[in-house]
C-alpha cells in the first residue's frame, strides 16, 4: 500500500519520465556523435587513398597523355594489390569522355574507351567536380565541394577526387573501398544504472521522510521536486561524462590509425612514382576535407599533431554538449510539469471538456498542419544563413542564430545627411515599417468608414433598389484584382491617365503620381481603399441585422436623436462583428502584397515598399532565403503584438453584456 | 434461389476477370514510356508546339514512347518548376528561357546536364552563340529552341525609310513628335533594363564582368545613360512613364511611329496596321557601333526528376531539329535556332522571321548566371531614378552597384 | 402625409448620394468593360487633339469603346476550355465553402457556448494564423500536400488549403454573431427536450443567417480567386481552375488585355450571382417579438 502510494505520487512519476527521456535522449546524441566520428574517419581513410592516386594519375597524364592508359592500369593494379581494402579504382578523363582505367571486373573491357551510355553519371560527376573547382577558384571562396563522397552501405565508400594537368581539371579518380565499421559496445549497463539509481534513491528518501512522520505523500511538492532535480542532474551528468570520455578515446584511436595509414600510403606512393616527376611529399596534402583543404592533423612524417587533435575533439564535444544542455533543460521541464501536477490537470481537463474539444478539433488540426508546420519551417530557416547557393547543405552547418534579426532590427541608418539635404534610405527596415503602418492605418480607416457609411445607408428602412446598389457596390471585390489594380495604375499615368485628365479639366496641373513618395503612396491607398470597402460593407450589413429593432423603438420613444441612437445602440451592437473584421482587415492589409506590387511597384526608388514586398524581393530576387524568413518572422511578431494588444483592449472575444 | 444467385455472381466474376486481364494486356502493349513536356506557350505558338509533339509521337510510337504537353501560365511557371522538380514531381522535359539556368544549377536538382548526349552533329546545327546560352560553367544543360530579341518596328505609314544611325533616328523622331497631342516619334520601355541593355551594349557597357563581377557603374554604362537622357530631355522624342501596355496602345493608335520591341509585340499589333521591321540603328555617340540587344534564348531542358532521361533527350533533340523547327517557325512564328531552318523558302521569304534573323548578327545572349536575378531590381530602381531626373547617372548607378555587390557577396559566402 | 414626404425627401437625397458614389465606385470597372467589349487587346489610351478643351477631355475620360464587339468574349470561351476551368473552380470553391463554413460553424459554436480552458488561446491562434506571410510558404505547402498527403492534381488538395485559409475569419465572424444570440433561447429549447444537434440546426443556424451568408461568400471567394497554389498543384490542363486559365492571357512578354478583361468579367459573374442569391439572408434580422417570447 505504502509502496504503491510512493510510486504513484507526481514527483516519482515525473522523475521516472524525466530521467528515462533524458538518459535515452543523451544516449541518442552520443550515438549520433559516434556515428559521425566513424563516418568521418572512414571518409578520411578513403579520401587519402584517392588523393594519393590522383597525384599519381596527374603525373602520368602530364607525362604522356595519349598513352597514359596502360601505365594507369598498372598503377591501379599495384595500388589495389598493396591495399587490400580497395575494391575498385577507376580513372575517367571527363574532358573527352574517356574511360581510362578500371580495376573493377564489372566495367566492360577493353579500356581505354569512350564512356558508354549507361556511364553518363561518371561523365556528369567529372564535369561537376571540374566546375566546382573552377567556381571556387574564380570566386575566391570555398563554397562548392571539390570531392564527391558516396556511401554505398555501412562498410563501403566511394570517393571521387579530381586531378588536374597544367592547371586544368581533366578528370577524376574514383576509389571504392571497404572500411571497417567497428560497433560500439552497447551501453545498456550505463543506461540501466542511470535510470534505476535515481528512482531507487528517490524512493528511499521519500520512504525515509514519510517514516519520520512527515506528511503523507503527496506533500511538500517543492522539496520533492528539489530532491528529484538533484538526482536527475546527477544522472545526466554521469551519463554525459561517460559518453564524452568514450568519444574522446575513440577519436584518439582513429587519429592514430589514420596516421599509420598515411605513412603506408606515402611509402607506396614514393616507390610507385620513382620514375615520374612528382612533387616530393613534404606536407600532408592528402588528408583533406571535402573542399580539398588540408586538415592539418597528421603531419607529413606521419606524426599526429596533438594540439590540433585536441582542438578538433573540443569542437565536436562542444556540439554534443550543446545538445546535452538542451536535453537537460527539456528533462527539467518534464519533471516540473509532472511533479507539480500539471500533467494530471491536463488529462482531467481534456476529459471534462471533451465535447468542446471535439467541436474545435478538425479546424485546429487543419491549421496546425497547414499553417504552423510551414511556420516552424520558416522560423527554423530564419536562424540560418540559407541562400540559393547553399540550400543543399544541412541546416546545422548554416546556423547563425540571431544574426539575421540583429541585421534587420539593428539597422538604424534611416536618414543620412548629404550635401543635397536629408536622404532617406528606403531599404531600411524602419522606413518600410513606417510606410507599412501608415498604409495599414489609412486603408483600414477608409475601408471601415466607407463600408460603415454605405451599410448604414443601405440599411435604411424602405429604401428602394437596395438590391441593385448592393450588387453594384460589391463589384470591386468580385472582379479579380489583377486587372482592376492595373486599371488603377493606368488611371494614374502622368500623360495618358484619366485622373490627370480630370484634374486638367478643372484647370489644375497634371501630377506625376509615381514620382513622389507621398503621391505614390496615395495611389496605393486609393486602389486598396476601393478594393476593401465592399468587404467591410458586407460585414457591417450582416452585423446590423443582429440589432434588435425594439432597442431603436425604445430610444425613439425616449426622444434620442439619430446620432445618439447610432452611438449608443448601433455601434455597441456592431462591435462584436466589426472588431474582429477590423483586426483581420488590419492583418490582411499589413500583408497586402498584390496592390503595392501591381500599382506603384514601390516607386519611387523603393520608397513605397511594404514589409511583405521587401521579404518577397529578398527571397526571390536576392535568393537569401534565411534572411527573408527572418524578415517574415519579424512581420509576424509585429502583427502578433498588435493582435494581443488589440484583443486585450477591446476584449473582442467577449460578447456584449 | 441461392444457387442461381451464386451462379450469376460467379459468371460475372469470370467476365470481370477476363475484362481486367484484357485491359491489363492492352495497357502493357500500349505506351511503355510517357514523357511530360511543360511549356508556357499559348495561342498560335501552343498550337504549333502541340503539332510538333504530335509528329514526334507518330515517329516514337514504334519505340513505345508517348509525349504529352502541359501549358502553364507564365507567372506561375518558374515557381511550379522550382517547387515540383527538386521534389521528384516534375516533367521530363521543359521549355524555359536561359535566364534562370544559373540559379537552378546552383540550387541543384532541377536541370540535368546533357553534355554527355550531345554529339558534334547536334552541336553544329545551331546558330552561333545559341548553345553558349545553354551552358553554365562549361557544362551544357539544355538545347536551344528559339531566340527573341528586340528590333526596330515602325509604322510604314509614318516612316518611309527606317533610320540606320542614331542621328537619323533622332531627326526622324523629332519630326514625328507632338508631345502635347500625345504623339511620339519613338516609344519603347526605356526604363526596363532589358530594353536599355541594347543601348548600353553598343557602348561596350555590361552589367557583369566574367567572374561574375558586377560592374553596373562602368563608364560605358554611364555614357549610355547620358545618351538616353538626351533622347528623353533634349530631343524629347520619348513618352513619359512607358510601360509595355502603353507602348502597344500608342503604336496601335498611330501615336508612336517607331518602337523598339520584339516578336511578342507583333502579336498585339492591331490588324490592318502596316508595320515594317529593321535592325536597330548604330549609335553615333558610341563610334558608330550598332545597338546590341539582349537575346532571350528559350531552351529545352531535361528535368532531373525525369525517370527516362535518355528518352527525354531524344524528344529534346527532335524539338530542335529542322523538321520541328520549320513548323515552329512558320506556324508558331518562333525564331528557331537551327541553321537549316532558314534555308527554307517559307522562312527565308518571311519578312518578320528574316528581320529578326538579321538582328541576330548584332545581338548578344543575355547572361544566364544566378547573380543576374540579383541585379534586376537595383538596376530598375536606378533607371527609374535617372529617367525621372531624381539623381545623376553616376550617383544612381554607383548606388545600384553597391547594392548588387553586397547581395552577390551575401550569396558567395564560403565555408 | 407630412411624414411620408419627409421620408421621401430624405430618401431622394440618399439616393442621389448613393448613385453618385456607386458611379464613382464602378468607374474603374467600366474601363474593364470597355476593354472587354472593344474587341481589341490594347489598353485604352486617352485620345486628345493638340489643344484639348474641356469637352475633349471629358470625352476622353468617359469609358466607352471605340468599337463594340463581342469578339473577346467569344474567343475566350471558344479557344480555351474556359467552361471546363470555370466548372473546376466552381467545384473547388463550392467544396471550400461547404467544408469551411461547416468546420467554422462547429468551432465557433464551441467557442461561443462552451467555456473551456484554451478558449481564448484558440481564438488567438486563429487570428495568429492569418499573420504568417504566405508568399514564402509555398514550398512547405507543396511538400505537405503533394508529397506527404499525395493530394497533388486533385480537388481535395486545393480545397483543404483554401478551407484552412478561410476558416479563421469565418470562426471569428460566426463566434461574434453567435455571441449575440441570447442563451435563453437554447435553454428553453433544452427544457423542451431538444438535442444539441437540433438546437444547432433548427435554432442557431437560422438565427445566424447573416453571418453564415457572409462567411459563405468569403469562403467562396477565397477558393475562387486563388491563383498560385492552383497552378502549382495541378498537373493537367483540364484540371486548372479559372484564375489559372485567366493568367494565360497575361504575363511573360506579351499580354492580351482584351481577353484578360473579358475573362475577368466572366470569372466574376458567378461571384456576383452568389452574392445576389445570398443577399436575402444578409437582411434577415432578428424579429424583436420572437426573441423575447
Amino acid at each position: 500500500m505504502k509502496l504503491r502510494a510512493l510510486l504513484t505520487q507526481p514527483a516519482t512519476l515525473g522523475l521516472l519520465l524525466a530521467v528515462a527521456s533524458g538518459v535515452l535522449l543523451s544516449e541518442w546524441f552520443f550515438a549520433q556523435a559516434q556515428d559521425e566520428l566513424l563516418a568521418e574517419r572512414q571518409e578520411r581513410a578513403v579520401v587519402m587513398q584517392a588523393m594519393a592516386l590522383a597525384d599519381q594519375v596527374a603525373a602520368v597524364e602530364a607525362a604522356a597523355p595519349d598513352s597514359s592508359a596502360p601505365r594507369l592500369a598498372a598503377l591501379s593494379r599495384a595500388w589495389s594489390a598493396r591495399f587490400s581494402d580497395i575494391v575498385a579504382i577507376r580513372v575517367v578523363r571527363s574532358a573527352d569522355a574517356q574511360f581510362l582505367a578500371s580495376t573493377d571486373p564489372r566495367d566492360v573491357a577493353p579500356l581505354p574507351r569512350q564512356l558508354a551510355r549507361e556511364e553518363k553519371p561518371l561523365y556528369d560527376l567529372g564535369q561537376e567536380l571540374r566546375a566546382n573547382v573552377e567556381t571556387n577558384a574564380a570566386e575566391g571562396v570555398f563554397r562548392k565541394k571539390q570531392i564527391d563522397v558516396a556511401r554505398l552501405d555501412r562498410t563501403r565508400l566511394r570517393v571521387a577526387v579530381p586531378y588536374a594537368v597544367g592547371g586544368q581539371v581533366l578528370g577524376f579518380v574514383q576509389v571504392e573501398q571497404r572500411v571497417a565499421a567497428p560497433a560500439l559496445p552497447p551501453a545498456t549497463g550505463r543506461v540501466a544504472v542511470a535510470i534505476a539509481a535515481p528512482i531507487a534513491l528517490f524512493l528511499l528518501a521519500a520512504a525515509a521522510a514519510w517514516r519520520r512522520g512527515r506528511t503523507a505523500p503527496p506533500g511538500r511538492p517543492w522539496a520533492q521536486f528539489g530532491v528529484a532535480l538533484l538526482l536527475l542532474g546527477a544522472a545526466l551528468y554521469g551519463e554525459a561524462r561517460d559518453g564524452l570520455a568514450e568519444l574522446g578515446a575513440r577519436h584518439e584511436r582513429f587519429a592514430v590509425e589514420l596516421a599509420q595509414q598515411y605513412t603506408a600510403a606515402k611509402r607506396e606512393f614514393e616507390s610507385a612514382t620513382q620514375a615520374l616527376a612528382v612533387k616530393a611529399v613534404t606536407d600532408n596534402r592528402w588528408d583533406v576535407d571535402d573542399y580539398q583543404r588540408p586538415r592539418a592533423i597528421i603531419g607529413a612524417d606521419g606524426s599526429v599533431d596533438r594540439i590540433a587533435l585536441a582542438d578538433e575533439l573540443g569542437a565536436r564535444a562542444t556540439r554534443v554538449t550543446r545538445g546535452l544542455w538542451g536535453n537537460a533543460a527539456l528533462s527539467v521541464l518534464v519533471l516540473g510539469f509532472v511533479a507539480f501536477g500539471y500533467a494530471r490537470r491536463l488529462r482531467l481537463t481534456l476529459v471534462e471538456h471533451k465535447i468542446a474539444y471535439r467541436y474545435v478539433a478538425p479546424a485546429i488540426l487543419g491549421m496546425l498542419v497547414l499553417v504552423f508546420f510551414p511556420f516552424i519551417y520558416g522560423v527554423t530557416l530564419s536562424f540560418t544563413d540559407t541562400t540559393l547557393f547553399n540550400e543543399n547543405l544541412p541546416l546545422r552547418e548554416l546556423w547563425v542564430g540571431l544574426k539575421n534579426y540583429i541585421v534587420i532590427l539593428g539597422d538604424f541608418q534611416v536618414i543620412r545627411g548629404t550635401e543635397g539635404g536629408w536622404v532617406v534610405n528606403y531599404q531600411n527596415f524602419y522606413w518600410t515599417l513606417f510606410i507599412t503602418i501608415a498604409w495599414t492605418v489609412c486603408n483600414v480607416t477608409i475601408g471601415v468608414s466607407l463600408g460603415l457609411l454605405l451599410a448604414l445607408a443601405l440599411n435604411t428602412k424602405g429604401l428602394r433598389f437596395t438590391n441593385v446598389y448592393r450588387v453594384l457596390l460589391i463589384l470591386p471585390w468580385a472582379i479579380p484584382n489583377y486587372i482592376t489594380a492595373l486599371t488603377w495604375r493606368g488611371m494614374f499615368h502622368k500623360q495618358y491617365g484619366v485622373i490627370n485628365q480630370v484634374i486638367q479639366m478643372f484647370g489644375g496641373e497634371p501630377v506625376s503620381w509615381f514620382d513622389g513618395v507621398f503621391t505614390s503612396f496615395l495611389t496605393g491607398i486609393a486602389t486598396n481603399g476601393w478594393l476593401s470597402f465592399p468587404f467591410m460593407m458586407v460585414i457591417t450589413l450582416g452585423g446590423l441585422q443582429s440589432i434588435p429593432q425594439d432597442a431603436y423603438e425604445a430610444a425613439r420613444v425616449e426622444g434620442a436623436s439619430r446620432w445618439q441612437q447610432f452611438r449608443h445602440i448601433t455601434l455597441p451592437y456592431l462591435r462584436p462583428t466589426l472588431i474582429p473584421a477590423i483586426i483581420i482587415s488590419v492583418v490582411w492589409t499589413f500583408n497586402m502584397f498584390n496592390i503595392i506590387y501591381l500599382v506603384s511597384g514601390g516607386e519611387p526608388a523603393g520608397s513605397n515598399e511594404i514589409l511583405i514586398t521587401q521579404a518577397y524581393k529578398i527571397a526571390f530576387e536576392k535568393y537569401q532565403y534565411g534572411y527573408a524568413a527572418a524578415y517574415s518572422v519579424v512581420i509576424f511578431m509585429i502583427l502578433l503584438v498588435y493582435g494581443v494588444f488589440q484583443n486585450r483592449v477591446t476584449r473582442a472575444t467577449e460578447a456584449i453584456a | 434461389m441461392k444457387a442461381n444467385r451464386l451462379k450469376t455472381i460467379l459468371g460475372s466474376a469470370r467476365v470481370w476477370t477476363v475484362l481486367v486481364l484484357a485491359a491489363w494486356a492492352v495497357q502493357v502493349q500500349a505506351a511503355a514510356t510517357t514523357l511530360t513536356v511543360w511549356h508556357a506557350y499559348r495561342g498560335k505558338e501552343k498550337a504549333a508546339f502541340e503539332k510538333v509533339v504530335a509528329n514526334y509521337n507518330k515517329q516514337a510510337a514504334a519505340k513505345g514512347v508517348e509525349a504529352t504537353t502541359l501549358a502553364v501560365p507564365y507567372d506561375a511557371y518558374a515557381d511550379k518548376i522550382t517547387a515540383a522538380v527538386p521534389r521528384g514531381k516534375g516533367p521530363d522535359v521543359f521549355i524555359f528561357a536561359q535566364d534562370r539556368l544559373g540559379g537552378w544549377v546552383e540550387g541543384g536538382s532541377t536541370v540535368e546536364p546533357i553534355g554527355f548526349f550531345l554529339d558534334d552533329k547536334t552541336r553544329n546545327q545551331f546558330l552561333p552563340s545559341m548553345l553558349e546560352a545553354m551552358t553554365y560553367r562549361n557544362t551544357v544543360y539544355g538545347l536551344p529552341l528559339n531566340y527573341k530579341s528586340i528590333t526596330l518596328i515602325y509604322n510604314k505609314k509614318l516612316v518611309k525609310v527606317p533610320p540606320k544611325s542614331s542621328g537619323e533616328l533622332v531627326k526622324l523622331a523629332k519630326s514625328l513628335t507632338d508631345a502635347a497631342a500625345g504623339r511620339f516619334g519613338l516609344a519603347y520601355a526605356y526604363n526596363d533594363y532589358y530594353y536599355h541593355a541594347a543601348l548600353q551594349n553598343a557602348f561596350g557597357g555590361r552589367a557583369f564582368d566574367p567572374g561574375p563581377k558586377p560592374v553596373l557603374n562602368a563608364p560605358q554604362n554611364i555614357a549610355a545613360m547620358k545618351l538616353l537622357l538626351k533622347w528623353i530631355r533634349q530631343d524629347a522624342i520619348l513618352p513619359a512613364e512607358p510601360s509595355t501596355a502603353l507602348i502597344t496602345s500608342l503604336f496601335n493608335d498611330g501615336k508612336a511611329a517607331m518602337v523598339f520591341s520584339g516578336p511578342w509585340f507583333l502579336g498585339e499589333v492591331a490588324p490592318g496596321l502596316d508595320y515594317g521591321l529593321a535592325p536597330l540603328p548604330t549609335i553615333d555617340e558610341a563610334g558608330g557601333k550598332p545597338m546590341r540587344p539582349w537575346l532571350t534564348i528559350e531552351g529545352v531542358y531535361v528535368a532531373m526528376s525525369s525517370r527516362h532521361k535518355e528518352a527525354a533527350y531524344d524528344l529534346a533533340k527532335y524539338l530542335v531539329s529542322e523538321e520541328a523547327g520549320l513548323v515552329l517557325a512558320v506556324e508558331g512564328r518562333q525564331l528557331h535556332t537551327n541553321k537549316a531552318v532558314y534555308t527554307h523558302k517559307a522562312v527565308a521569304d518571311d519578312p518578320v522571321l528574316s528581320a529578326f534573323r538579321k538582328q541576330l548578327d548584332t545581338a548578344t545572349p543575355m547572361p544566364n548566371f544566378a547573380e543576374m536575378t540579383v541585379m534586376w531590381s537595383p538596376a530598375t530602381t536606378a533607371m527609374n531614378t535617372i529617367v525621372r531626373g531624381a539623381a545623376r547617372p553616376e550617383v544612381a548607378l554607383e548606388k545600384a552597384q553597391r547594392t548588387v555587390e553586397k547581395d552577390v557577396a551575401a550569396l558567395r559566402k564560403g565555408r | 402625409m407630412k411624414h411620408v414626404t419627409a421620408g421621401q425627401r430624405r430618401h431622394v437625397a440618399l439616393h442621389l448620394a448613393l448613385v453618385a458614389f456607386t458611379l464613382l465606385a464602378i468607374y474603374p470597372i467600366l474601363w474593364v468593360f470597355t476593354l472587354a467589349f472593344s474587341g481589341g487587346q490594347s489598353l485604352v489610351v486617352v485620345d486628345l487633339p493638340s489643344e484639348p478643351g474641356f469637352v475633349d477631355r471629358l470625352r476622353s475620360v468617359l469609358p466607352w469603346p471605340k468599337t463594340v464587339s463581342l469578339k473577346n468574349f467569344a474567343d475566350v470561351l471558344i479557344d480555351e476550355p474556359f467552361g471546363r476551368w470555370l466548372l473546376n473552380s466552381a467545384i473547388v470553391a463550392g467544396a471550400t465553402t461547404v467544408l469551411g463554413v461547416f468546420l467554422a460553424c462547429t468551432a465557433a459554436y464551441a467557442f461561443s457556448r462552451f467555456r473551456f480552458p484554451g478558449r481564448r488561446t484558440g481564438m488567438m491562434m486563429f487570428l495568429v494564423s492569418q499573420m504568417f506571410p504566405g508568399t514564402l510558404m509555398m514550398v512547405p505547402l507543396f511538400i505537405i500536400i503533394v508529397k506527404w498527403l499525395h493530394l497533388g492534381n486533385t480537388y481535395a488538395g486545393l480545397v483543404i488549403v483554401y478551407a484552412v485559409t478561410a476558416i479563421p475569419f469565418c470562426v471569428w465572424m460566426l463566434k461574434g454573431y453567435f455571441d449575440t444570440i441570447p442563451i435563453e433561447i437554447e435553454e428553453s429549447a433544452i427544457m423542451d427536450g431538444a438535442t444539441p444537434a437540433m438546437i444547432f440546426f433548427r435554432i442557431i443556424l437560422p438565427l445566424a443567417k447573416p453571418a453564415v451568408a457572409v462567411t459563405a461568400l468569403f469562403s467562396f471567394m477565397t477558393g475562387w480567386n486563388e491563383f498560385i497554389l492552383a497552378s502549382i498543384f495541378m498537373e493537367e490542363e483540364v484540371s486548372y481552375t479559372a484564375p489559372v486559365g485567366l493568367r494565360f492571357f497575361v504575363g511573360g512578354f506579351s499580354s492580351q488585355w482584351g481577353y484578360f478583361a473579358a475573362g475577368s468579367i466572366i470569372v466574376s459573374l458567378p461571384v456576383v450571382a452568389l452574392f445576389y442569391y445570398l443577399q436575402k439572408y444578409l437582411i434577415a434580422g432578428l424579429t424583436a417579438g420572437g426573441v423575447k417570447g
